[in-house]
Formats: C-alpha cells, structure tokens, sequence
C-alpha cells in the first residue's frame, strides 16, 4: 500500500517547479506529435481514401471489395486463423510461462531461452520448414509419423486452416509467452502461497489464483497474438497459397500488386477491414480488462516463490523438452539442414551437400547491402523507442502529468494495427503528398517499424520500472542527489536489463520484419527481411534458408556474447 | 541547533483534504513522533517534511529556512535531511560500502574521507564486518541499520524515520529502538519519527503527536498522552483501556446495569467511563462497582483477567502473584482511583476510522 | 552494465561504418525481374564495359516491381531509369502513360521480334513459359505434354502447380495466351485439377520432392537448376506451343526517371541488344531476342523452333483483358477450392 501511496510522490515533487512540468509536458507533446503525424494521420488517411475516389465521395469501392466473396472468404479466415491461434498461443504460453518462472522445473533457463528466441527467428522461416515437413504427399515428418504408425495416408496436410493456424501459433506464442512471463515476475508470491495455506493443490492454486489475478495480462497476450497472426503476410503466403487459402493480408498483397491506383485503392479499401477488427478487438480488451489492473507489485525484493514440482519434476520437463523439439528444434533443424542441401528432392548425404548457399550468403552484394539496410533501420528505431520507452515508463509509473496515458493508448494503437495497414497509410501519406516526403528512404521503415514494435518494448521498460520501489529513487533525492543523478545511478543500473530486453525485442522483428518492408523498400533500401522472402519465393529455397539460419545464428552469438559480459545478469 | 517549523499546513489530493490544519515547532535534538493508524496521515507529513510531497497550503521552515511555502520549494536533495525508508530502500546493486558512501559521493567528499567517515558510521550501527556484503545477503534488520547508516552519513540536522522498525521481528524491533535513541543522542540530531506502534513512540518520544483522519488529536508527552489523552481515540490507541458508559447526574454516575458511582465532575448526561485495566484492582471485600471473574490468564509479570459488570466486560490487568487467589466465577469488588470521564456523544470513538 | 554499453556502442558504430561508401558517378539504376544470379554477372561485366557509370540493378517480381511503379507514379517521380520487367503489354501501357523515352536504336534491325517502331520499347529476352517433371520421380511418357492435357488430365489431379498470375507477369501473359485458345474453360479445367498456385521457386521444390508431378514454370528457372545443381528436372515443350514472352526493355523519360540519364540508358540500350549483351542473356538461361542468337541456353533447343511453333499471344488483349483475366482467375480458380 506505501508502494502506491507514493507513486504520486515525484509528480508532486516536480509539479512544484514549473520547469520539470514543463518538461513532462514536452515530453508528452512530442511523443504524441510523432504519433500523430506518423500514426494517427495516416490512418485516419486511409479510411478516407476509400470513401474518398478520384472523383469524391463514393461508396462504389466500397461495395466492390465487400461484396467479392473471395474477399469475404479472406476475412473468415482471417478470423478463424488468427482467433484459434490466439486461443492456442495462450493455452500454451501460459503453461509454459508458469513452469518457467514458478516452478522447480529442470533447464528452466535453458528452456526460456529457447523459446523466447522464436521469437527472435522470422516467422515465414517457420512456415518454410513446415512446408517441407508436413506437406501431404511427401512431408518429412509426415511420412515418418505413416510408417511409424502404419498409417496408409500421410496424416497431416499443412496446406489447410489447421496447417496455418498450426505455423501461426508456433510462431505467435512466444509474443504471449513474454508478455505473460513478465507480468507472472511481477506477481505478489504469497497471494499464491496464502492459496496454498489454505489447503489447495498447486495445480488449484494456478486455476483459481494464479490464472484469475493474470487474467488482463493473458488478455493482452491473446490480443497481441490476435493481431500479429491477423497481420502476418509471410505465413499465410506461404503456407495459405498452395491450399488456395487467402487471408485478408495476402488479397490486400494481391491487390496492391495489381499494379495500378484501382489496385491501391482496393488493398486500402480491404484494409480497413482489418484495421477495425484489429482496433475493436483492442478496444473491447481494454475496456474489459483495463479497469482490471490488481497485479500485486511487491516493493520488496522478493523473489516468486518456486512450486516444487515433485513427482511431476521428469514428467513436466520431457513434456516441455518434447514441445521445444516439435516446436522450435525440428523446424529450425530443417531450415538449416536445408541450406546445405544440394538437391532438396534427396536426402542429406555427402553428395548431395554442398556450402555453396553459404557462399552465396557471404559474398552477395545485394544480401549484404540488405543486412546493412536492416541493421541501420533496426538498430535506430530500437534506439529511438527504447528511449521513448523509457520516457513513458518514468511517465507513466513516477508521474501524473495529465495526458499521459494519451500517449500509452496511441502506442497500443499502433502495434495493434495490422503492418500492411501501417504500411500503405505510410506509403500514401509520407511520399509528398503532404509536405513530407519520406518514401524511399530508410526513415519511412524506421518510422513504420516504430509504430509497430514500439508496444513491446515498451511494455518491457514500463513493467521494469514499475517493480522498482519508489522509495529507492527517494532515498537517492534524500542523500543528495539531483533526480537525473539518482535516475543515473539508482533507476538505470537497476532496469538496464530490461532496457537492453526491450531494445531488442524492438530490435529483432524489425530486422527481419517482411510485410510492411515488401511494400516500402526502395532501390536503396532492401531489408533482409524482403531478400529473405524473395530467395524463398523466386530464387532459392536453399539461400533463404541460409539467411534464415544465419539470422538465427546471429541472434544465437549476441545472446551469449551478452550473456557472458553481463555474467548472465542478461540473457534474451 | 535544528528545528523545523511547520505553520498552518495542509494538505489535499484533489477534494479530499489528508492533513488538516497543521501547526508546530519541532525543537533542535528533539525526537518527536507522529503515531496513528495507517491512513491517518502521518506519513504524508513526514513526506512534507522531507520534500517529497509539497504541502496544499502552509509553510514549512528547517532552522529559519523556508524549504516550503507558497512560491517557494527546495527539493529534498537540497535540505540536507536523512531519511530511513519503511522498505529500507537499501539499493540492491550496491553492497553496504557503496549504498553508505552515497550521499558524500553525491557531495564530492575526498575519497579517503569517505572511507573514513563510513567505517565510523558502519561502527557507529555495528556493521564494520559486513562492508563488503550485498543487500540480498543481509538480513532485515542489516539492511535496516545500512540505510539507518546512509542517513547519518553526511551528519544531518534532521533524521526522518519511516515506520523503520515495522518489518522487523519483536526482539530487533526492541533492541533497535534503543539504538535509534542512543544514535540520536550521541549525534545530537533532531529527529521525526513515524510509527503505528504506541510502544515505540512511548518509549523514544521527547514529544508524541497523534493523529488521526488527518486531523491532530492530541500533542504532548508520552506521560500526558497516557495518563490524560485528550479523547477516547487517544485513549483507546495509546495503551489499552476500558470504556463504560452512563449518565451523569447529581454527583453520580448511573450504569445500564443499575450500578453506580459517585462523581464530582462537571459532566452530566450521557458520559463514558475510561480506566485503564491496570488502574484497576479487584478485591473480594469491598470497591465501587460489583462483577463476576469470568476469565483470568497467568502471564508471568501479570494476571490478565476479564471481568463480567452487567454483561460488560471489563479488562483488569492485576500483579501476577494475584493469580488464583480469585476463583473464576466467582463474584468481586472492582475498586479503581484514576479514571477519566468522556462526553458520551453517541459516535463509537474507539473504531480506527481513517 | 558498463561493458554493456560498450557492445552497444559498437554495434553502432559498425553499422554506421557500413552506411560509408558509393562514389559520385553518373547513376543509372533498372528495375527488373532478372534472377540475382544474373544481375551479379552483368553488374561486373556493366561495370568494365561503362567505368564511368554507376549502373545498378534493382531486382523484383513483375507484380512488386508494378506495384512499386504505380506508388511512385503518385509522387511523381519513380525509383528507376531504365525497366527490364513484364512483358509488351505493359511497355504498352506505360506508352500510353507517357512515361517512356523514345530511342530508335541502330540495333532494332537485328531483332527477331517484334518492337515498338518508334522507339519506346524492344524486346530483350525472351522467356518461354513450358512444362517442367521430374524424370527421377515419373516417366515422361505417363504425364501430359500438352498446356492442354495439363489442365484436361484427371490423372494430373492435385499434382499440379503453377505461378500466380496476379503476381507474376508472364504467368498473366500465360494464362492470356491459354483463354485466347481454350476460353475460360481452360481456368475451370486447372480448378478442377486443383493446381496449387505458388511461386516459382516453391513449386521447383515440390517437383525434386515428388509433391507435383507437373509445373506450369519459365523455362530458365529449369535450366539454372540444371546447371547450377545437377538437378534432373526436365523441361517438355508443350506440344500446343511455348508459350515466348519477350520481355521489354525500357527506358524512363528524363523527368520521371530517378537520375535523368537517358543518353546513358540509350547507350546501355544498345550494350544490351548487341550480340555480347544478349550473351549475357543467354547466360542467364534466357533466349536471346536476336535474329542470329550468340547462342542457345544451357541444355536448352534451338531458339528459332521454339519462337516457330509458339503459341500465339496477343499483347492486345493481354493489356485490355488483363483485370478481366484477374478476375476470372480468382473466381474461377482460386474461389473454387
């Protein structure tokens, strides 16, 4: 209770001078100019332009696109697809999230780790190996899993809704998984442990405690999940097109490529579909669970007390280690399996292995230049949010300046919006058109993926801070120091993991992000994500998998660089 | 040579008004403690005081500077105050070194001098061997004497303490009062101190100031907030007591039960009765009002009894030799010298309402 | 923490470090569709041949590259200086726009195809769309050789792949060819068959895999894999007639173009029509549009014969019909499954 009673505290403390309030609300301002202009603009843009033809007002476009049955056939899918992975990805992250971090499980760390790094991987990677593994006439593990059971047909077809809904969720639950992990961190040990004392099972106190006090954060978690399978081109075109199954992403990726202004028009049109969905399902969410908010943040250090699993302890952790090798190890073991095959209709063997995509990968100007591409863009719009981030969470956690939250909703907003969505309106509204003319440069895609990512990093910080006991600042102030001194030397060394984890979880999806890149590159400016999905696509399977597999072999080598000089205080 | 003034301080989140009019003079090396109930106020004064909250109206002076008046505001890293927080606020990525040494380092006191001066203060809280150690590897009442060294470090004019000893066990709690006190002394600082615990503020205070719903009910020392508390909240929350009510009329004082008493107050009508159950002694021969013995428990240094008056029940805390020398149920004479006489205005005082 | 911020720091750095380089040459940047493969050869040999040039190729499918020149029509201004992408009917579109360069070059008299006379377009390459099996898988003899029993044979029932004509320019051009000789029956005849509709790539996959029997695929992507990997895949010229897109190549007017260099592009024109420019074509497993090619592709027939018994396109239509054909597609195949 003197946790919250004194969250006022600095906000009192500055409101006194008027400088620091003038601080806070130019902070606020332009963090909400730059949503503005780059967020809410060129949304509320798009909405217009499909009412808005060449010629006025017109609800002919309109009719066109909703009543196009294949168009109505993409948005049920969409739907279906991105609605049972939202269900599935929680169904699995929350388990996984409550063995990882409350319970005796073995390789609990190990397990972390791998399963964050999916994240960390491009999803469309994921789809590539499942093609190849679950296809229904000659999937690896298809055939396999025939013969072992003596099957007379191949049992899976991955060319269907359950296929795509199976990549989606594999590929979707880690985003459930982080936000669900965090917030079971931050929850109050012994309202678990006052469960327990008053005689319930373990497996008791996770369904009437555990789950109901994590209830707004599973939410968020499904919502995010919801919103990044409803987005995702990748996956469904490559998993969806061979089943001839569309998604309202791959027909707004038909129509934009139809290559004329009628085909814009359209992908616009189709997009505001997706982009209500997307904002109804956020707006129901908050209103639901925003009032919601009883996770207990301790002021004490303590950690969350660990379950002693038991008898369980072997059984669990194989359970898990069998989901991490379906989930993570096969497909990631496929891709680069791929990438040194020869011949993709033979197995690997010594003839039919070759490093001459490696090679490729090393050595192509045009991979390399996109890698560059994609590190600058990345690695900026992961700086320049991971200091947002940091300004919303002392905003939002050490402050009540009025209109604070205005800037938290914006962000919500923006990641909650489909990419291609993103995209478009950032094509039509910053190409000159209004005084800005940003397309065809790197800026357009570190804005793009700003808007996009910004939530999780933020999330990240704002969650780190808020476990930090005022009290702590406080006694900063009271020994002396100026409130910058005392964020430099108190608040900073204690968030800085979370700094660095939400840099990079801004930092990952934007260096290999597909979906708004495939409409917003430009000559100079190819991301790796884009290279990727064209070798896929046009070149070669067996180039992209290299490049996927270096991605992944990247992500792999930072993790434990940082691990090792932050003596495992660090880890992704 | 520090005081701190307070005049006329208030203090309100938005309509709701949380310290009411406020006045007073904390003298130098005087130790004053704010007590009530949580909610009642006391630490948000205490937070005024230190900086972190600024008063609605009112002004706050330290010696015969104004750190905090209308236009007027020094931060709390500029008033030279050491605090100790309720949650100790020890910061964990520092080991007891560095957390002790951070308000010279923040003054740019010369290394050596540093050093110095916190194995002085380490010394001073009995914490030299443990100089080397991280927070997480000290137990409650380490940490609680680490931060109670970052606080007098930079020797300070005025300590402000926080409920410091609330998430202590009883055995720490005792010993660290008198250290706390002893600390005070030998340092000859002016120090502010919040607590809950009656106890403690009985035992520490040059003055105690109590609070409740915002508003002072009463500022004194701790003998005359004990023996004459100015109401029954003061009555109630310091020490334990019994409350009988009546009506006064006509030199006496008439209970439901049909017993009575005299009395030469000047109260009449509707009155309460307060004695506090040590006060009182039960005899078998004669006294002023009659009861049952309907529970009596040995506690060592006393006999904790329960007294049936008429269906009330009244607390008599007797010597413990006395134990048995009653039998339970057996009927008895309460006899009592001091007490004191309440309007009785129909609102139950005794219920902790913040 | 500290050397945290070190690693930090020298990420940073290093990524600004890449962004150095690029000298100030008289630019010349083309979109196009060629393979990267391709684009890496010619790069080096442009880079000999015009030293003082900074050429540079941009590669992208048919419907991105569109895609991307209808966004930068917009903003008036596009990305390029030069398009070697998609087939006639879009240099007759882009004709019409008005945003080509007209370049009469002295080397139009070599060319075996047709060409726009005043100047706006020639033809560059020439892609033929055929039918690709695995003879490591099936026997040539028990699968279709015909653009007509492809779609016609129930035998050939989930086995079947081909690329996806809004995407894909010379899948369009294909399936323009197909409904001129077959009607819009032939689209329901592929539904029926349910021809999976994928990219190029994935599809050559599925055929060394064994997931299809048949793909409906260029000829070149074929013979790269041929070469390049050993692989078996076969090409049959349909019986029916290869379907030859010649693909344009371009020049944008100063203006519109990203540098304004057309004089450049002129000369880059003539390079690439000349005999050595179309042995770099023709080094890319593409047929060379001359009427005395410097060769034939890697493994590939005579170009005369295939260009002789080509299935009649009509670039017309291809333009005119091309939302109809779209349209058609996607209701008639792709809505059906």
């Amino acid at each position: 209770m003197k946790g919250a009673g004194s969250v006022p505290v600095q906000a009192s403390l500055q409101d006194n001078k008027g400088f620091h309030l003038d601080v806070k609300a130019m902070l606020i301002a332009a963090i909400v100019a730059f949503l503005l202009v780059f967020n809410v603009f060129p949304m509320a843009y798009l909405v217009f332009r499909s009412f808005f033809g060449e010629n006025g007002f017109t609800l002919e476009t309109f009719k066109r696109i909703y009543t196009y049955p294949l168009n109505w056939n993409a948005l049920r899918n969409t739907l279906v697809t991105a609605g049972l992975s939202m269900v599935f990805g929680v169904m699995i992250a929350f388990p996984l999230a409550w063995l990882v971090g409350r319970t005796d499980m073995y390789g609990r760390k190990f397990f972390r780790t791998l399963f964050v790094m999916t994240y960390m991987v491009p999803p469309y990677v994921g789809a590539m190996a499942w093609l190849r593994l679950l296809n229904p006439r000659v999937g690896t593990l298809n055939v396999f899993l025939a013969n072992l059971f003596g099957l007379s047909g191949n049992p899976f077809n991955i060319y269907s809704i359950g296929g795509l809904v199976w990549v989606l969720t594999t590929f979707y639950y880690p985003y459930a998984f982080i936000t669900i992990s965090r917030a079971m961190e931050k929850m109050d040990p012994s309202l678990e442990e006052a469960s327990k004392i008053s005689g319930a099972s373990p497996l008791k106190t996770v369904m009437t405690v555990t789950f109901p006090i994590m209830l707004p954060s599973i939410v968020a978690a499904g919502l995010l999940v919801f919103v990044s399978a409803a987005s995702c081109y990748g996956i469904p075109s490559i998993i969806g097109a061979p089943g001839q199954i569309d998604t309202v992403t791959t027909r707004i990726i038909d129509y934009v490529y139809v290559g004329s202004a009628e085909g814009l028009t359209d992908a616009t049109t189709l997009a505001v579909s997706l982009m209500i969905i997307a904002n109804l399902v956020l707006y129901v969410s908050t209103f639901i669970c925003g009032k919601k908010q009883y996770i207990t943040v301790s002021g004490k250090s303590t950690r969350p007390n660990i379950v002693e699993l038991g008898k369980w302890r072997l059984p669990v952790t194989l359970m898990v280690s069998a989901f991490a090798l379906i989930v993570v190890v096969i497909p990631f073991a496929t891709v680069a399996m791929t990438s040194f095959t020869t011949n993709l209709g033979k197995p690997l063997t010594a003839a039919n292995f070759t490093t001459r995509y490696w090679r490729i990968l090393f050595t192509r100007k045009g991979i390399l230049d996109t890698v560059k591409n994609s590190l600058i863009s990345a690695s900026v719009a992961a700086t320049a949010g991971i200091v947002i981030s940091c300004v919303m969470a002392w905003l939002l956690t050490r402050t009540r300046a009025k209109g604070r939250h205005i800037p938290d909703f914006l962000i919500t907003v923006g990641s909650g919006t489909p990419s291609v969505v993103i995209a478009l309106a950032l094509i039509m509204t910053m190409s000159g058109r209004f005084g800005i003319n940003i397309y065809n440069t790197l800026t357009i895609m570190i804005v793009a993926y700003m808007v996009k990512y910004l939530l999780m990093g933020m999330r990240t910080v704002v969650s780190a801070m808020s476990q930090i006991h005022p009290s702590l600042e406080e006694a900063a102030l009271i020994s002396g120091a100026e409130w910058q001194r005392g964020f430099r030397d108190v608040t900073l060394p204690l968030i800085a993991p979370s700094v660095v984890a939400g840099w990079f979880l801004i930092f990952m999806p934007s260096f290999y992000e597909l979906t708004m890149s495939t409409l917003l590159y430009s000559t100079d400016t190819k991301t790796i994500g884009y290279e990727l999905f064209t070798y896929q696509t046009y070149h070669s399977q067996q180039t992209a998998s290299a490049i996927a597999t270096g991605i992944l072999g990247m992500v792999v080598i930072v993790n434990w660089i940082l691990n090792r000089l932050t003596r495992g205080e660090f880890s992704i | 040579m520090s005081s701190i003034t307070l005049t006329d301080v208030t203090k309100s989140y938005g309509s709701v008004q949380v310290i009411q009019k406020f006045s007073s003079v904390f003298k130098d090396r005087e130790f004053v403690t704010l007590l009530g109930p949580s909610g009642c106020g006391k630490t948000t004064m205490l937070r005024m005081i230190a900086g972190f909250e600024k008063p609605t109206t009112g002004e706050i002076k330290i010696d015969d500077t104004t750190v905090s008046s209308g236009g007027k505001f020094i931060p709390p890293n500029r008033r030279g105050i050491g605090m100790v927080f309720q949650s100790y606020a020890v910061w964990p990525h520092m080991n007891v070194f560095e957390n002790v040494a951070y308000p010279l380092k923040i003054q740019r006191v010369p290394r050596a001098e540093i050093k110095q001066r916190v194995a002085d203060i380490l010394e001073a809280v009995h914490l030299s061997q443990y100089i080397e150690r991280m927070p997480n590897e000290l137990s409650g009442g380490q940490q609680q004497r680490v931060a109670l060294g970052r606080a007098l470090v930079c020797s300070p004019r005025v300590l402000l303490l926080d409920e410091p000893l609330s998430n202590l066990d009883a055995k720490l709690r005792e010993s660290m009062r008198f250290e706390i006190k002893d600390v005070q002394k030998r340092f000859g600082i002016t120090v502010v101190y919040v607590t809950h615990d009656q106890t403690e503020a009985m035992a520490m205070s040059d003055r105690v100031i109590v609070f409740n719903k915002g508003a002072v009910q009463q500022m004194d020392s701790p003998m005359n907030i004990y023996r004459s508390p100015a109401n029954q909240f003061v009555a109630d929350f310091v020490g334990k007591i019994n409350f009988i009510h009546g009506v006064a009329s006509g030199g006496r004082i008439e209970f439901p039960g049909g017993q009575g008493m005299a009395y030469s107050g000047e109260k009449r009508g509707p009155v309460v009765v307060a004695v506090r159950p040590e006060n009182m002694t039960m005899r078998t021969d004669k006294g002023i009002l009659r009861g049952t013995l309907s529970q009596a428990y040995y506690l060592g240094d006393t006999n904790d009894c329960r007294v049936d008056m008429d269906g009330i029940a009244l607390r008599v805390i007797a010597a413990g030799h006395t134990y048995g020398q009653i039998d339970v149920g057996s009927p008895l004479w309460l006899d009592f010298d001091e007490y004191l006489v309440f309007d009785d205005d129909g609102v139950d005082q005794t219920k902790i309402l913040s | 923490m500290k050397k945290l911020v070190v690693v930090l720091a020298a990420v940073l750095v290093l990524s600004c470090v890449c962004m150095a380089g690029a000298a100030d040459k008289p630019k010349v940047t083309i979109y196009t569709s060629m393979y990267e493969d391709i684009i890496e050869a010619m790069t080096e040999v442009l880079h000999e041949k015009f030293p003082d040039y900074d050429v540079e190729f941009f590669y992208g499918g048919t419907g991105t590259l569109q895609a991307k020149i209808a966004a930068e029509r917009d903003t008036k201004k596009l990305g390029c200086d030069m398009l070697m992408v998609a087939d006639p009917s879009y240099a007759l579109e882009l004709k019409e726009l008005g945003l080509l360069h007209p370049y009469v070059t002295p080397a139009a008299k070599n060319l075996a195809l047709e060409y726009d006379p005043e100047g706006y377009w020639y033809p560059v390459r020439n892609l033929n769309m055929i039918l690709a099996y695995n003879p490591e898988k099936f026997k040539k003899e028990d699968l279709p050789q015909s653009f007509k029993d492809f779609a016609y044979s129930e035998a050939m029932k989930g086995f079947i792949s081909m690329s996806n004509p809004l995407t894909s320019g010379t899948a369009l051009v294909a399936v323009s060819a197909l409904k001129d000789k077959y009607g819009y029956e032939y689209f329901d005849k592929l539904a029926a068959n349910r021809v999976m509709v994928e990219s190029g790539s994935v599809a050559l996959t599925k055929l060394e895999t064994g997931e299809c029997k048949m793909v409906m695929i260029l000829e070149e992507s074929v013979l790269k894999k041929r070469e390049e990997e050993g692989s078996a895949l076969e090409v049959i010229y349909p019986t029916d007639g290869v379907i030859c897109v010649p693909s344009p190549i371009m020049t944008v007017k100063d203006g519109w173009s990203a540098h304004s260099n057309s004089k450049i592009c002129e000369e880059l024109t003539d390079w690439f029509l000349s005999p050595e420019g179309q042995g770099y074509i023709v080094k890319g497993w593409m047929h060379s549009v001359l009427k005395e090619p410097p060769a034939i592709p890697y493994d590939s027939i005579n170009t005369a014969e295939i260009v002789k018994s080509a299935m009649p396109v009509s670039w017309e239509n291809c333009l005119k019909e091309r939302s109809d054909l779209r349209t058609n597609f996607e209701e008639r195949v792709k809505n059906k499954m």
